[in-house]
């Protein structure tokens, strides 16, 4: 059955040209391949303050990454499915008039989003980098090398998420036990001052390539997809769950809100669809562990300040996708006969998302005194808030209440890097200098103020997307 | 008689697709208006730019006396709407969905509202069920009941039918008609041909955008017509033209 792959390959190209016009579509990979491309020639210069090795881990980390936001498959289940694009009669669905089984149509739609984000994301950016070795005098042998362990670290996210995304909806207790056995092989090759790397065969693979390593990766991928599409359950149709009006109770409890009916609302999507706890280990304490993990790898370059403050930023930047944990259940269909304007709505899913932002500062604040650097604590906590607000509000601006579909269009990508990643370079470095230099991030307020007011006047003026 | 709604040389476009073509057309209080066309013939963009969903390419209209592009959500606001598609939010339950309507437009006594409903329609038993889980007639159940709770008194509905079993097709009806009666004005779009000539007392024809024809159903029965054969021989032309 090669051709519902293909056909689902082709609808998801269709589902996001057609949104944003081929040809802008098209740019996002060559976008992509351009800053790998560019980004190369800066090697020379990077090298001379940071060493190759650790950029290595960088970028074998920001796959990996990538890799686990594609990867939630077992969590969402069929909800991924339907909420990517909206209901619509999508070949996920309508595939199941053939005599197909679920699992079936549900394998070929992981891979498929597996190898469309691999076309999408990873090779672009291996490609520039390939392209550009001849004239900074690398060897082919070693770019296509560093295009192999790149693809690994990718499936490594993608299918460790979705290992990890299927136990926790299949048993909690096993979930539960499970991340306890994988803390206490941590901390115990920590102990014993073992390389950490180990749980990471693809970063082993690049420091030292054997046949032995390339088939522990191969063997340990091959797994984790096997049992996860095992213990994937499709959900039964017509399965119907009672719940009691939890919608009173929480209405008068987030009265002090502005638009409490939107905010309820919010809350309860939250709570019954299991984002609430499901995303936040998914979607924010692992790819945060992940990201802990890997700057622990380049604690002996940075002072331990300086890693607290890149560490807030970066949980900045991953808090302020919270946004589309509150925007991915609604596209504006249900509110579209009722009296509530697209900025209303904004501004609901922006103050719940105010709410939601307890979670990183709490983060922050824990991390800062383990890390022995309590006294740094109100700095980071302040970087890291400044900087999830500000990113939420250019998100906002640029996206509307659609953040997770217009994050392809290249123009929307590129702007978004840009001003993003020009705030959180300079408020880095001026952490970096001075600890309570991160305080000046509180002037982060006057853009993001600026950016939700144009967002609601922006997005009011055209036309509410079903999507 | 009031206008309720006023639209004049409407038009809509989605690029070169011409979707509502300079579509003029009046809607009286108290009617039981009917929009009718074949798939396609822009009924649905009709509906979603009287209710302030979509903005005009050219053209004015007013509903209710309020400039559509003006005051979208002032019109949504003192209007009843079932769109083409039934959305009712996935985790909610079917009462919770009522009482966030309720919270929205400022409904008072929902719970008991709500219970008549539930009544009326025939769903008590699903009112605790997430509306995800809901069969599609139920869905049109609750959304029919969301557009009512507030006692508009202008509905602007699109295919009310298409989803309900014949009883609920006749209960429906027959609220609708009862509903215009009160002095309420009731418009529809459909492609149900029988349904518009037995309960709607104004209707018009969109083809391919653009209004073929507009008129109470009492003048075309004087004449011994009947609306499917009024309709084929008006759409039929139009397929071949």
């Amino acid at each position: 059955m090669f051709e519902l792959f293909v056909a689902m390959v082709k609808e998801e190209w269709r589902v996001h040209s057609t949104m944003f016009g081929s040809l802008s579509f098209a740019l996002f990979p060559i976008l992509i391949f351009g800053i790998a491309f560019m980004g190369s020639f800066l090697i020379p210069l990077v090298k001379r303050t940071l060493p190759l090795g650790n950029l290595s881990i960088i970028v074998h980390a920001m796959y990996l990454m990538l890799g686990i936001m594609v990867g939630g498959f077992g969590m969402l289940g069929n909800e991924v499915m339907n909420r990517r694009f909206g209901q619509a009669s999508f070949l996920a669905y309508s595939a199941r008039s053939l005599p197909l089984s679920e699992r079936f149509i549900f394998a070929n739609f992981v891979v498929k989003d597996t190898v469309y984000y691999f076309f999408l994301w990873v090779f672009p950016f291996a490609f520039g980098y390939i392209l550009a070795s001849p004239f900074l005098g690398i060897p082919l042998a070693s770019t296509l090398f560093l295009l192999l362990t790149l693809t690994l670290s990718f499936l490594f996210g993608l299918c460790g998420l979705f290992f990890l995304s299927t136990v926790y909806t299949w048993s909690r207790p096993v979930f539960g036990l499970f991340l306890l056995l994988l803390g206490i092989g941590f901390g115990g090759i920590m102990a014993a001052g073992m390389n950490p790397a180990i749980f990471f065969p693809p970063l082993l693979l690049h420091d030292e390539f054997s046949w032995t390593n390339l088939l522990a990766s191969c063997i340990v991928l091959a797994y984790l997809f096997i049992v996860s599409l095992w213990l994937f359950n499709p959900e039964s149709v017509g399965s119907e769950k009672k719940y009691r009006d939890s919608f009173t109770p929480w209405l008068q409890r987030l009265s002090f809100l502005p638009n409490p009916p939107l905010a309820t609302k919010d809350t309860i999507d939250l709570y019954r669809s299991g984002s609430m706890i499901g995303q936040t280990i998914f979607s924010f304490i692992v790819p945060l562990g992940v990201i802990w993990f890997f700057l622990s790898l380049m604690s002996q370059f940075f002072p331990p300040h300086a890693l607290l403050f890149l560490y807030a930023v970066t949980t900045g930047v991953i808090a302020s996708t919270m946004y589309t944990w509150v925007t991915m259940f609604d596209n504006f269909g249900p509110y579209a006969c009722l009296p509530v304007a697209v900025s209303t709505l904004i501004e609901s899913k922006l103050t719940t998302f105010t709410i939601l932002q307890i979670i990183p500062a709490v983060f922050i604040a824990v991390v800062a005194v383990l890390a022995g650097e309590a006294a740094y604590l109100i700095p980071a906590v302040v970087l890291g808030l400044a900087v999830s607000f500000y990113a939420v509000s250019i998100m906002a601006w640029l996206c509307g209440l659609s953040p997770n579909v217009l994050v392809y269009d290249v123009k929307v990508l590129f702007e978004y890097l840009l001003l993003v990643g020009v705030a959180i370079t300079i408020f880095s470095a001026a952490s970096f200098v001075n600890p309570y230099y991160a305080l000046g991030a509180v002037v982060l307020a006057i853009p993001s103020w600026m950016f939700f007011r144009q967002a609601k006047i922006r997005w009011d003026a055209v036309d509410p997307q079903g999507f | 008689m009031t206008k309720v709604i006023e639209a004049r040389d409407l038009s809509k476009s989605y690029g070169e697709v011409q979707a509502v073509n300079n579509v003029t057309l009046a809607v009286e209080q108290g009617a039981l208006f009917g929009l009718l066309g074949p798939n396609g013939s822009g009924k649905t963009t009709m509906i979603k730019m009287l209710t302030g969903q979509t903005r005009p390419t050219s053209g004015t209209a007013s509903v209710l006396g309020i400039d559509v592009t003006v005051d979208p959500v002032g019109i949504r606001e003192r209007v009843g709407i079932i769109p083409e598609q039934e959305t009712p939010p996935s985790f909610l339950t079917s009462l919770e969905y009522l009482k966030f309507v309720a919270a929205v437009r400022k409904i008072p006594d929902i719970d008991k509202k709500a219970d008549w409903w539930f009544d009326f329609l025939d769903f008590a038993d699903k009112k605790e069920v997430l509306c995800k889980d809901l069969s599609r007639g139920t869905r049109q159940k609750l959304m029919f009941t969301q557009a009512f709770i507030h006692e508009p008194t202008l509905a602007l509905i699109d295919e009310p039918l298409i989803n309900f079993d014949p009883i609920m097709q006749d209960l429906v009806k027959d609220y609708l008609a009862d509903y215009a009666k009160k002095g309420n004005t009731i418009f529809i779009s459909t492609h149900i041909l029988e349904v518009a000539e037995e309960i709607c007392s104004e209707f018009a024809i969109l083809h391919k955008g653009k209004l073929l024809h507009t008129g109470p159903v009492a003048d075309l029965k004087a004449r011994g017509g009947h609306l499917p054969a009024f309709f084929l021989s008006l759409v039929g032309k139009g397929r071949h033209v």
